[in-house]
């Protein structure tokens, strides 16, 4: 049976896509693959050259990570603790903002939209200081709270413009029929915008959830003993006399497993979110 | 591990105690190595015995109550120190908290507290270059009225003169005590005593044998590299390798006026050695390598000889990441040209941190005298329980110890020997320049040797351009 | 009759208008304030640093200088090396991933089925920790001779490149590196708009007998352009304010090699010790960060009208 010319062409182009994708597929998942094949080798394995695909694996790195003496447990939880407070807060505080700013008459809305801009845009090796000293003086360093609060600051300006972007695109006329059946301004924000706005406030919790847990730079300085977050605790395993690189790649895979899941879990409202804007045009400033 | 390496290593070695290494089984020499270097992970089985300090004839309950926090970084050896913290605060009824920070950040995060007077970290572990700025500022205590004050301080019990001189005088300013070391290092010649053996050479005893010898061996198609040493950015990367080389060459930091000086012709020659050893007989990259990075290509049996810090042997004679236990020699530095051997002077020591009350402050002096004290630092190094026992010792006393001896005996040819030396007789006080723009400094001219090393300029250039912009860091 | 109800209305519309301004300012307030605390303080804080001389290791000196930092700024040789590498980071990153993350899009476009592996695949970077990703391209792709890629350059029987430890080549990895992360972003905002694009035109297109390149300039091009701007706009604030990355791969080296204004200003303030002089190459950056941003918003609402 002969294959027409067109249809081999066809074929031939299909093979040709599958294979570049395929290539290209390789080299965004490789190094996370790789991570995961260092994870399950010996110590003494890892640095072996040419790297060997073919060894003994072991999850012995895994259990040295959550039950070792360097385990990274507990500040998985404190990440978990910090990285959902922040999301709640942030919800919380942007949803009625970002109504406020996309459809009410708000005094002076042109100058708070530029300046919550604005407070995106503060290098953050300039606010280490600054907020080390308030931490202090309010006896909030090493704290939950004190984490909290600091990443609200790059989380709330975010938040709010993700959540303006969705405002807009609920239809006026929703709210102007709430109008008129008298409800008030609250109800009409709760029982009418809220429900259009689902999809958005679920964007939103992921990015801000999110950029939590993959802090660092602030984490380090202001955080200790207490409530130091996961992606500081994995540093436990580089330590001044040694790399363990399986355990610290271990370490960073459990530090990212919940990034991971959720990215995958996920991945239609992350494309949402990313694109929010974008596609149609979207934010106003 | 290869069976007729190891055969032919003990053999040219000859070394009595290693005997206990001539067995044919890989797996069997592994098992008789002394289980110095068994991951840092497994913790303490069960704690010793440290009953003995209580011969202190000091009050150890008279800051009942107190809370503090030690800041350290991850380390073997402060996680020993972990390990018997709880003797302490069942001595003391104060609670005092060990807290890890990163290597790359103790130093910020210590700065910060500092100078910000919060008093979060009682002490924490000190870099010994670092002193002239703490001092500088007024940031901790001279420690001289508390080891005089006989309620504080039981001086014959802990008999301070023991603790390393070298490292005392680095953690003091003017004759004055302000920290107490607690464990550290001193850089020399790791080297694979079978590669050496096969091309019939000896432990180079100069700096140019040093060049002659990695250029012998050096054989990159084979995957084997004559040497490394450090060449990644950093006061205490590059420019904890340099000043040794520095000082060897005969320059000195300060010229006769008193200025800092770094583009002497010696401090050129210097680095021009630093180059073109690097440029020729060290494997492709090592400009950006730390010392994590040379002991991991050494574990690997990629490199014939390095000069670092001895603590590297936790990873090149540990068996559990190295390939090479077992054929290990090491000698202290080669003489430079100027005649003499010039080590590093390395330790980690406790300040008292000056923001705090009275009370804490006695809680933390408590704390500084009982980790630096002979019993507890016996038995977080071979008196341990667990696995991992520390070799950085801080007193001339355990260096001598017959159980120390029997610890370290198993690591290489020659290793307590050369240690000891160094320490002794290699160390030199003004390695490096011990004033408060030291991290500055040591950044500046680190970024030169840098620029050095991968070609961007030549040495005589890159150091002409860190001498002006040091203008701007040392005006007064 | 008429003209009652209209007063009333008015009158009503007036008090509508009141209430709803109070309760907007009731539903910002709360935000307002916490944004208010943790940043106008610490923003006002850092510009008063930056006109005053805060040096640890000189502590004698310390003092208001006046615009003395950001004099001192204008004859830094450092700065103006960072703030090229800046420049040349955030150009060539933002470009790499525009042109990468566009091609692959129209690539897979073209594939009848499996584009969610893609979507999939291409979340995978974009979660990760940057500090983690910096740190796992330092040593298991880049290190020569224990890296995979410096194992693939060598099996391919190239010459071996030596990644992070010469100045030019560290540049491109740190890009490399950024790129790999944010590419997928790209992509993925480029497949939404295109799948998002109304397949009559192409229809029409396809009757006039215009050809692929053809039809991509004339057509997609000119209707995805919005979605390229904002990812410009977007892309080039994160490339302005990268750090976790870059100091994980090579802490802004060899030598300043990779030392963007961010990581510059990192160590001025926490290894120099210099906070007025750090502070003030933070305004600095923010200074151009809100510059660069401004001039992209305007070239976007120009294009739009």
């Amino acid at each position: 049976m002969a294959m027409n010319p067109h249809k081999a062409a066809n074929l031939r182009r299909n093979i040709l896509l599958y294979v570049l994708s395929a290539l290209i597929l390789a080299i965004w998942a490789f190094p996370i693959i790789w991570a995961v094949v260092v994870s399950l080798k010996s110590e003494r394995e890892v640095l072996t050259y040419p790297p060997r695909i073919v060894f003994d694996p072991t999850l012995q790195n895994y259990r040295d990570a959550i039950f070792g003496a360097f385990s990274i447990a507990q500040s998985f939880f404190n990440s978990f603790v910090v990285a959902a407070s922040t999301t709640v807060l942030t919800i919380l505080l942007s949803v009625p903002a970002a109504y406020a700013f996309a459809r009410l008459r708000l005094p002076g809305r042109k100058s708070l939209g530029f300046y919550t801009l604005v407070t995106q845009m503060i290098p953050p090796v300039g606010l280490v200081i600054p907020y080390f000293l308030i931490l202090n003086k309010v006896g909030w360093l090493d704290t939950y709270q004190g984490l909290i609060v600091v990443f609200l600051t790059f989380s709330l300006p975010f938040a709010i413009w993700l959540m303006v972007s969705y405002m807009e695109d609920v239809p006026k006329e929703m709210e102007e029929a709430a109008f008129l059946d008298k409800a008030n301004r609250f109800q009409t924000l709760w029982h009418v915008i809220l429900p259009q706005v689902r999809g958005g406030i679920a964007v939103t919790v992921i990015f801000v959830f999110l950029n939590a847990w993959n802090e660092f730079l602030f984490s380090v300085q202001l955080s200790g003993n207490h409530v130091r977050p996961v992606t500081v605790a994995m540093y436990n395993f580089v330590s001044v006399e040694q790399t363990l690189w399986a355990k610290l790649a271990a370490a960073a895979l459990i530090a990212m497993l919940p990034m991971i899941i959720i990215g995958i879990a996920a991945q239609k409202q992350i494309v949402k979110g990313l694109t929010v804007g974008a596609v149609k045009g979207g934010g106003r400033r | 591990m290869n069976e007729k390496d190891n055969a032919r290593t003990i053999r040219g070695a000859g070394i009595h105690r290693r005997t206990l290494l001539k067995t044919t089984a890989a797996g069997m020499a592994l098992l008789a190595m002394p289980a110095v270097f068994t991951q840092r992970a497994r913790a303490a089985a069960a704690a010793p015995d440290l009953s003995s300090v209580k011969n202190a004839k000091i009050d150890w309950g008279q800051a009942k109550g107190s809370s503090i926090t030690i800041g350290v970084t991850p380390a073997g050896y402060f996680d020993n120190l972990n390990a018997v913290l709880p003797e302490f605060n069942k001595l003391t009824g104060v609670k005092a908290r060990l807290e890890m920070t990163p290597p790359g950040q103790i130093r910020q995060k210590a700065v910060l507290d500092l100078s910000t007077k919060t008093g979060t970290w009682a002490t924490h572990a000190a870099d010994p270059m670092y002193y002239p700025l703490y001092v500088a500022n007024g940031w901790i205590d001279p420690l001289d009225t508390y080891l005089q004050d006989s309620k504080l301080t039981d001086p014959a019990w802990f008999d301070f003169d023991d603790i390393l001189k070298s490292w005392r005088e680095a953690a003091s300013i003017k004759g004055k005590p302000y920290g107490i070391p607690w464990d550290g290092e001193v850089t020399l010649q790791v080297y694979r005593a079978d590669i050496y053996d096969k091309h019939g050479l000896k432990a180079p005893e100069t700096l140019k044998e040093y060049t002659e010898t990695a250029a012998r061996i050096n054989d990159p198609k084979d995957r084997l590299w004559g040497c490394a040493i450090r060449g990644f950015k950093g006061a205490g990367q590059n420019m904890y390798i340099f000043p040794s080389i520095f000082r060897e060459f005969g320059g000195d930091w300060f010229d006769k006026s008193g200025k800092l000086t770094v583009n002497g012709p010696e401090a050129v020659a210097a680095l021009e050695w630093y180059v073109d050893l690097l440029t020729k007989y060290a494997p492709n990259g090592v400009q950006n390598w730390n010392w994590p990075d040379i002991a991991d290509a050494f574990a690997q049996g990629t490199i014939a000889s390095y000069i670092d810090s001895n603590t590297s042997v936790a990873v090149v004679a540990n068996p559990d990441k190295s390939k090479v236990v077992g054929k290990l020699a090491f000698a202290r530095w080669p003489k430079g040209p100027a005649g003499k051997r010039c080590t590093s002077i390395w330790n980690w020591s406790f300040p008292i941190n000056g923001a705090l009350s009275r009370k804490d402050k006695v809680a933390t002096w408590l704390f500084i005298q009982w980790a630096s004290s002979k019993e507890v630092q016996a038995a977080t190094s071979y008196g341990f329980p667990g696995g991992y026992k520390r070799l950085g010792v801080n007193r001339t006393s355990i260096l001598k110890d017959d159980g120390f001896r029997k610890l370290v005996g198993g690591i290489g040819q020659n290793y307590i020997e050369s240690v000891t030396a160094s320490l002794q007789d290699d160390t030199d006080v003004d390695w490096r320049p011990r004033v408060p723009q030291w991290p500055a400094i040591g950044e500046t001219v680190a970024t030169a040797i840098q620029a050095a090393l991968i070609g961007q300029a030549k040495p005589k250039s890159a150091l002409d351009q860190a001498q002006s912009k040091l203008a701007g860091i040392t005006k007064s | 009759m008429q003209k009652m109800m209209g007063s009333a209305m008015v009158r009503r519309r007036a008090t509508v208008v009141e209430s709803e301004r109070n309760f907007a300012i009731l539903l910002v307030a709360p935000a307002l304030v916490i944004l208010l605390v943790t940043t106008t303080f610490p923003i006002i804080y850092l510009i008063w640093n930056s006109f005053r001389s805060i040096n640890l290791a000189m502590p004698f000196m310390n003092g208001f200088v006046g615009i003395g930092n950001y004099a001192t700024m204008m004859h830094d040789p450092e700065f103006w090396h960072a703030l090229e590498l800046t420049a040349i980071y955030t150009v060539s990153t933002v470009t790499a991933q525009l042109v990468l993350g566009l091609a692959l899009a129209l690539l897979v476009m073209q594939i009848p089925r499996g584009q969610g592996v893609f979507r999939i695949v291409a979340i995978l970077p974009i979660v990760l920790a940057p500090v983690v990703v910096g740190l796992f391209w330092r040593t298991l792709m880049l290190a020569p001779n224990f890296g995979l890629v410096d194992f693939a350059v060598k099996a391919l029987g190239f010459e071996a490149v030596n990644w992070l430890g010469a100045p030019v080549p560290a540049m491109i990895s740190v890009i490399m590196i950024h790129t790999w992360q944010w590419t997928p972003f790209v992509f993925l905002v480029m497949l939404a708009s295109l799948a998002s694009l109304p397949p009559d035109v192409y229809e029409a297109a396809r009757i006039d007998r215009a050809n692929a390149v053809q039809r991509f300039i004339h057509i997609t091009l000119p209707l995805i352009r919005p979605a390229i701007v904002i990812v410009v706009i977007m892309r080039s604030m994160i490339a302005l304010s990268a750090f976790a990355a870059i100091f994980a791969a090579t802490g802004g080296g060899p030598g300043t090699a990779t030392e963007i204004l961010n990581l510059y200003a990192f160590r001025v303030s926490f290894v120099k010790l210099d906070f007025g002089y750090g502070s003030a190459l933070a305004v600095a950056l923010m200074v151009i960060t809100l510059a660069v941003s401004s001039v992209l918003f305007m070239m976007r609402t120009q294009r739009a009208r």
